[in-house]
């Protein structure tokens, strides 16, 4: 091929596998998929294509492979690091369409799905039969299986429960040659290397996971929930951290701090104190006697640490509330302040006292307000950055708290993400937590699925264009900090 | 230059990376060798010029018991490991009956071996959260970190469980850890195959929740974990389940409990290393296959002449199947019968331990895997000389 190819020759290509509906080249249709949940970077790709079916996946991609040309897949476009932001020159792949559930084998407790089903329709299937899907991101109602397969999702309940890779067993994938894998199954394991789990997380970069073999749990006998108040977040650090010593391991513990309260309050009316300083959600799930034990003593370890009120959800709508108060908290914030950003970083929850102390001094500094809202149990913080884009420079200071922050996270032994993944966000900030060995290594892995680097470009990995030349400071391992082994 | 058979013990990450660096220099070949307890498996070790023994590979344990984490060396024997954690009341969910053959934690997690608890908490794939791995060049790569949660870069973790040291050597390991419960009991229900099928899917469907749940020795045998009321109501709830199924059930605690998980653990390995003319498989099949899994093993050892016993981890359908009697030619009737028949099922089946003179590569390995072409890919970006592991996973690669 001479010179790029025309969008006109593209469409061509493409209408032989696809209706002409499927295939969009006009700028005002594109420009609905401009951006992911990370509205701040923006790209109009080439073109974009709304495949069916794996073959219609496969039949796109190869239209790519034959040109050279890069590509984006796109699931509901809820992600948060821009993982999903399109490539200018490059073609979208969008899967919302791809949305059956294929198969549900309620005995073995696997459910087969299409990658845009949302990772809620898969609970709402399974329910009938007393199962559900245990990962769940607080963009469930919308976020579609296959984006949190790129992105490894989590939620409120991975403390317990784990991440997308332990509950996705098999995945149907279309590389960037336009072939078409299989990689695990739905048995526990496989012969060879886990590739599926290798592919899980890479947040697109490695291909198109068409089709989803999912492992449900059956729903818990019993689940119990409270809500803690207390005057401080130390304190409900401390409360953490005692029930942790107690030896439970809770489905789930978040915290919200002051200001998230009052965000979540005026957005949902949870019933959680206006005065509080912190509020501990706390929740243990599994067989009844087991619940009882382990709830008491949750409930003990809250009022041992000040609680100054622990309140019980009476019944399901009680708990539903409680959550709906939780999972409104990034969009709530919009009541407090016209623009903010929400960051994503994970620190060993033994330091969350002196890092939230230290978030707290770093917001004054940059005279910005922030709002904490995490999930505590593993550490995971949202930091959400209150600022007006009317007031001059407060945008950039925003930002610069933002990467400030994140630094704390790596320099508490903690991660730039958590949940939200790198994407285009915070592909800059991977040197400080990976050498450029680290990165090498895991360049051989992309290339070993896209020698071409055209799926997915841009992501993850810091580039010069994306970062500029300068290197990231190099952060050492823990063993070189403790002595044990020294840097070559 | 490294002569034939050179084995080699590196005292720490950089002499395993200088020992890496002047194999890759000299050309040589090279196996990573720990507790050799899972040596046999994956077509076995072959003949490299310079084994790489890890079992030096032991920093002091950095126990973060506030967070649930540990970093551990490589080298250290899992067995040392849950004795130090124990003192903080904490474990590594993982029960793999190597532990009491030498196993180390890098041998354990290379090989993906596992025990009966891995039907609650599974495998060390599971339970890693950061790694420190040293490559074919001497290239030493980190990936995960020191937190649970964490989505930053790829998981190299992952591509190393299981891959035998054939993609470089695993040095150091930071890992998640589990509270040690307070009180452990046993639900053992006399069943036959059919019966434990029907059992183990029972209790699926149930609101229990065993941290175990294995078929072997004409029993079903389900452990609960957690408060002492918890695990005892648990346990009757079992009992109950069983009865009304007209069979026979007991509970076990204490003493009972630990011995027995001893003798499940020793089984559904298959009770490995335990003489010479003796097939190991593991076969992998959906929960609901217990029956059929036992019912063709059964029929293809009659037909062969070769005596069978099948144990498994029923709950989540992975199966031993244990060879003994006859002579390999019958062996391998055995294995390709029961492959056939698993492999109709959608599932797999690998040798673990074969007599010598079964050494058909191509029946030993069986067919290669659907990502095949990927996982040959995947070789070839960490070790494009071929040089690691040499054997591991012949005739694929």
């Amino acid at each position: 091929m001479n010179g790029p190819v025309s969008v006109e020759q593209l469409g061509a290509e493409l209408s032989q596998s696809l209706r002409r509906d499927q295939i969009l080249v006009e700028r005002a249709e594109l420009r609905t998929y401009e951006c992911d949940g990370l509205t701040g970077h923006r790209a109009t790709p080439l073109i974009a294509v709304l495949p069916e079916t794996t073959a219609e996946v496969q039949a796109a991609v190869q239209v790519c492979a034959s040109h050279h040309l890069r590509f984006v897949a796109r699931g509901s476009g809820t992600g948060l690091s821009g993982g999903a932001l399109p490539d200018a020159e490059g073609m979208l792949i969008v899967l919302t369409r791809m949305r059956r559930i294929v198969e549900i084998d309620p005995a073995n407790q696997r459910m087969v799905v299409e990658p845009g089903v949302t990772n809620l329709e898969i609970s709402k299937a399974a329910a009938p039969h007393g199962l559900y899907y245990a990962p769940d991101p607080s963009s469930q109602v919308v976020c579609s299986i296959g984006g949190n397969v790129a992105e490894n999702a989590g939620g409120a309940h991975c403390l317990k429960y784990g991440f997308t890779t332990h509950h996705v067993l098999g995945l149907e994938v279309v590389l960037p040659d336009a072939s078409v894998v299989c990689l695990g199954s739905p048995m526990v394991e496989s012969p060879g290397y886990d590739l599926r789990g290798v592919f899980i997380g890479t947040e697109g970069t490695l291909g198109i996971a068409t089709s989803v073999t999912v492992r449900l749990l059956r729903l818990p006998e019993t689940v119990a929930t409270l809500v803690a108040e207390f005057a401080t977040t130390a304190d409900a650090g401390t409360a953490v951290s005692a029930i942790i010593a107690a030896g439970i391991v809770p489905a789930a513990v978040e915290m919200l701090d002051h200001l998230a309260i009052q965000a979540c309050e005026a957005a949902v009316g949870a019933g959680f104190s206006l005065e509080a300083g912190a509020v501990l959600v706390v929740e243990v799930d599994g067989p009844s006697e087991e619940c009882s034990g382990t709830f008491a003593a949750a409930t003990a370890a809250c009022t041992a640490s000040g609680a100054l009120r622990v309140r019980v959800a009476a019944d399901a709508d009680e708990r539903r509330l409680i959550w709906q108060g939780r999972k409104a908290a990034f969009a709530a914030m919009g009541r407090l302040s016209p623009a903010f950003l929400i960051q994503d970083g994970v620190i060993p929850r033994t330091r969350l006292g002196p890092v939230l102390t230290r978030i707290a001094e770093l917001a004054a500094e940059a005279g910005l307000h922030v709002a904490n809202v995490f999930h505590a149990g593993d550490g995971n913080l949202h930091p959400l950055i209150l600022y007006d884009t009317a007031r001059a420079g407060e945008d950039e200071r925003a930002e610069l708290l933002a990467t400030r922050i994140i630094q704390l996270c790596v320099d508490a032994g903690g991660s730039i993400t958590g949940e939200h993944g790198v994407g285009v966000d915070k592909a800059c900030s991977m040197p400080a937590m990976f050498s450029e060995d680290d990165l090498a290594a895991m360049l051989r892995v992309r290339t070993a699925f896209d020698p071409e680097g055209r799926c997915n470009p841009g992501k993850v990995f810091p580039t010069p264009r994306l970062c500029g030349e300068r290197p990231g400071p190099y952060r050492p391992h823990p063993l070189e900090e403790a002595g044990m082994i020294d840097r070559w | 230059m490294v002569s034939s058979s050179t084995i080699h013990r590196p005292a720490g990450l950089r002499e395993t990376r200088d020992a890496l660096v002047e194999a890759a220099r000299a050309g040589a070949s090279v196996e990573c060798a720990g507790g050799g307890a899972s040596a046999p498996w994956a077509q076995g070790r072959g003949s490299a010029n310079l084994v790489l023994d890890t079992t030096s590979l032991t920093a002091p344990l950095i126990h973060e018991a506030g967070d649930l984490t540990v970093l551990a060396g490589a080298g250290i024997l899992l067995s040392e490991l849950q004795a130090e954690l124990a003192g903080a009341g904490q474990f590594l969910a993982l029960d793999p009956p190597s532990a009491r053959r030498g196993a180390t934690l890098g041998g354990v997690m290379s090989s993906g071996d596992a025990g009966p608890l891995r039907h609650r908490y599974g495998t060390l794939r599971e339970l890693v959260i950061g790694v420190t791995v040293v490559l074919a060049d001497g290239t030493v790569a980190r990936s995960g970190g020191r937190v649970i949660k964490n989505v930053a870069g790829y998981d190299l973790a992952k591509l190393f469980c299981s891959a035998y040291g054939s993609l470089g050597l695993v040095a150091d390991l930071w890992l998640r850890l589990h509270p040690l419960p307070e009180r452990r009991c046993t639900v053992r229900v006399e069943a036959t195959a059919a019966e434990a099928g029907g059992l183990v899917l029972a209790v699926l469907a149930s609101p229990l929740e065993p941290s175990a749940l294995d078929f072997c020795r004409g029993a079903c045998w389900a452990r609960f974990e957690g408060t002492a009321a918890g695990t005892q109501a648990q346990a009757e709830a079992a009992v109950g389940l069983a009865r009304g199924s007209g069979l026979e059930a007991e509970v076990l605690g204490g003493d009972e409990d630990a011995a027995a998980w001893e003798q499940v653990a020793t089984a559904t390995s298959g009770g490995a290393f335990e003489g010479d003319g003796v097939t190991v498989l593991r076969a992998v099949t959906l929960p609901s296959e217990l029956e059929a899994a036992d019912t063709a093993l059964q029929r293809a050892g009659q037909g062969a002449g070769v005596q069978v016993e099948l144990a498994s981890h029923a709950g989540i359908g992975v199966h031993t199947g244990r060879l003994t009697g006859g002579d390999a030619a019958a062996h391998a009737i055995v294995l390709a019968s029961w492959r056939d028949f698993i492999a109709d099922r959608g599932g797999s089946v690998s040798v673990r331990q074969h007599p010598p003179d079964l050494d058909d590569p191509a029946l030993l390995a069986g067919p290669p895997p659907p990502g095949l072409e990927v996982m040959r890919r995947v070789k070839k970006v960490f070790d494009p000389d071929g040089r690691l592991a040499p054997g591991r996973f012949s005739p694929w690669f």
